[in-house]
């Protein structure tokens, strides 16, 4: 009987996370309202400089920006911050968070991100973490800088930190792909197939960032970082940053 | 080798004088010039050896007393050797900035030879009203012998924090065997990269100027959260960098004055 009940209490927790599976998902639908289709984080700088023209210089830019920007970036925020007991803590790793974003552009992005993405998910989840940031944030305590505030709600939701880092870094990627396929333009087959190209870069970048801390934090991708800098000084843009 | 170099200016009937010094070889440090005005002291910082040798550190403690104005001008660029036995090169600088004080940090250059590692760390504490300048020049190598990124690693770290903010907190971690350097998002066929920091809540910049782009010099400015600018180059031009940086620094006298 005991034997009979753990069983069937295996099967549930089992659905459970799959289950659970669907709201990460849902968050990564491109429809979903948080506006990563609103910045391009300084690419749109490089393809109005014709060096992302094609599918595959379009495959190495984001290869170049997930292992040698999210990397060492925004990926160690999610690692560090989902490791983080201690609220104090986490506020300074969120001030550490925003110097480290030079660009005034990429700075802003990714609150707006983080802001939009707490108001989006806190109505329809049970996140207390999140729940907390987010009295914090009207305090003006904290900025809720998008990686921070991922992980704090997929931690919520008891995804693993493996999924946590690897579904942000797909996230951050995807959205880029996206962006970069109207902007181009480029064909959605041409966008389909980098983004395939992309997922087992996407894996290998998560091993690296479970493998790095805050020591390893690198604004090394400087052209990026200029290419940001420059993007409001575009004569025509199609997007935020 | 470890060197060190530790300072404190102080004021004395309003201007700023280096009430205290400590160095041990191969660090030193020059007399106090008052080369502008007499309310700046100008230093130059001085290293005997040549450069830095696998397992050499460099300490850097620098400390200024309330209303003080210090100019601290690294005399020759740092030079790092290969690091043969494992053991790499490090540089620590600890700058404490009391109320109304302004330092600048003179164009600290920093040439990685192939084979080399370089470890730096500098760090600011400073107050809601007080200023720091801090110029920066990473070399791709001895490039005059055609050494360009052919180091093992480089990497520096700034973090500025006044009271509980952090204003600056910028790594640069080269390691050129893992990393993608020849992409245009990371250095493209760029070999300098270049860094002017104004930590200054008063401070205001035409944008526009410092902001242009041609196929071997680019320079861009950035406005930091709560205070000041970054300026930051990527150039094959090394003569234009430090022109434009010496202009930047007219400009950070134009509006201190």
């Amino acid at each position: 009987m005991r034997r009979q009940k753990e069983g069937s209490q295996s099967h549930l927790n089992t659905e459970g996370i799959n289950t659970k599976f669907l709201y990460l998902m849902h968050i990564h639908d491109s429809a979903f309202p948080i506006g990563t289709y609103t910045h391009s984080f300084g690419m749109e700088t490089f393809i109005q400089e014709d060096l992302i023209r094609t599918k595959g210089d379009l495959f190495h830019f984001c290869q170049m920006y997930l292992h040698e920007n999210v990397a060492y970036t925004d990926g160690i925020f999610v690692k560090e911050s989902y490791q983080e007991e201690e609220l104090a803590e986490l506020i300074r790793l969120e001030k550490i968070c925003d110097a480290s974003k030079n660009a005034e552009e990429t700075r802003e992005a990714s609150s707006m991100i983080g802001k939009q993405f707490v108001k989006a998910v806190l109505p329809v989840s049970d996140t207390p973490s999140l729940e907390e940031w987010y009295q914090l944030l009207q305090e003006k305590k904290v900025i809720a800088h998008f990686p921070i505030v991922y992980s704090l709600y997929a931690k919520d939701l008891a995804f693993d930190l493996y999924t946590t880092v690897l579904t942000f870094l797909y996230s951050s990627t995807i959205g880029l792909v996206h962006n970069a396929v109207r902007a181009i333009p480029l064909g959605q087959k041409a966008g389909i197939e980098v983004i395939h190209r992309l997922i087992p870069e996407m894996e290998k970048a998560t091993v690296n960032v479970l493998n790095r801390d805050l020591s390893n934090l690198s604004n090394h991708a400087v052209g990026l970082e200029l290419a940001s800098m420059q993007h409001k000084y575009l004569s025509s843009r199609l997007f935020i940053s | 080798m470890d060197g060190k170099l530790d300072f404190y200016f102080a004021l004395r009937k309003q201007k700023t004088i280096m009430k205290d010094v400590y160095y041990q070889p191969p660090l030193k440090a020059s007399r106090g010039l008052y080369v502008d005005n007499p309310n700046d002291i100008t230093v130059y910082l001085m290293e005997s050896s040549g450069g830095l040798v696998a397992g050499d550190t460099n300490a850097y403690s620098v400390l200024l007393d309330k209303g003080t104005h210090v100019t601290l001008h690294p005399q020759a660029a740092t030079k790092v050797y290969p690091a043969y036995n494992g053991n790499p090169s490090r540089q620590q600088v600890q700058i404490e900035l009391g109320e109304q004080a302004s330092l600048t940090w003179k164009r600290e250059e920093v040439i990685p030879f192939a084979e080399s590692e370089f470890h730096s760390h500098t760090t600011v504490n400073m107050k809601k009203n007080s200023r720091f300048y801090w110029e920066e020049i990473l070399y791709p190598g001895r490039e005059k012998r055609g050494e360009r990124f052919t180091f093992d690693k480089c990497h520096t770290q700034l973090e500025v924090w006044m009271e509980d903010d952090c204003l600056v907190y910028d790594s640069l971690r080269f390691e050129p065997s893992h990393q993608d350097v020849k992409h245009f998002g990371v250095m493209g066929d760029y070999y300098y990269i270049a860094s002017v920091w104004l930590i200054d809540k008063e401070i205001e910049l035409d944008v526009e100027k410092w902001n242009h782009s041609s196929a071997d010099h680019q320079i861009s400015i950035t406005r930091l959260r709560d205070a000041g600018y970054l300026v930051r180059f990527l150039s094959n031009d090394l003569p234009r960098i430090k022109k434009e940086m010496d202009q930047l620094g007219n400009q950070k006298l134009a509006v201190s004055v």
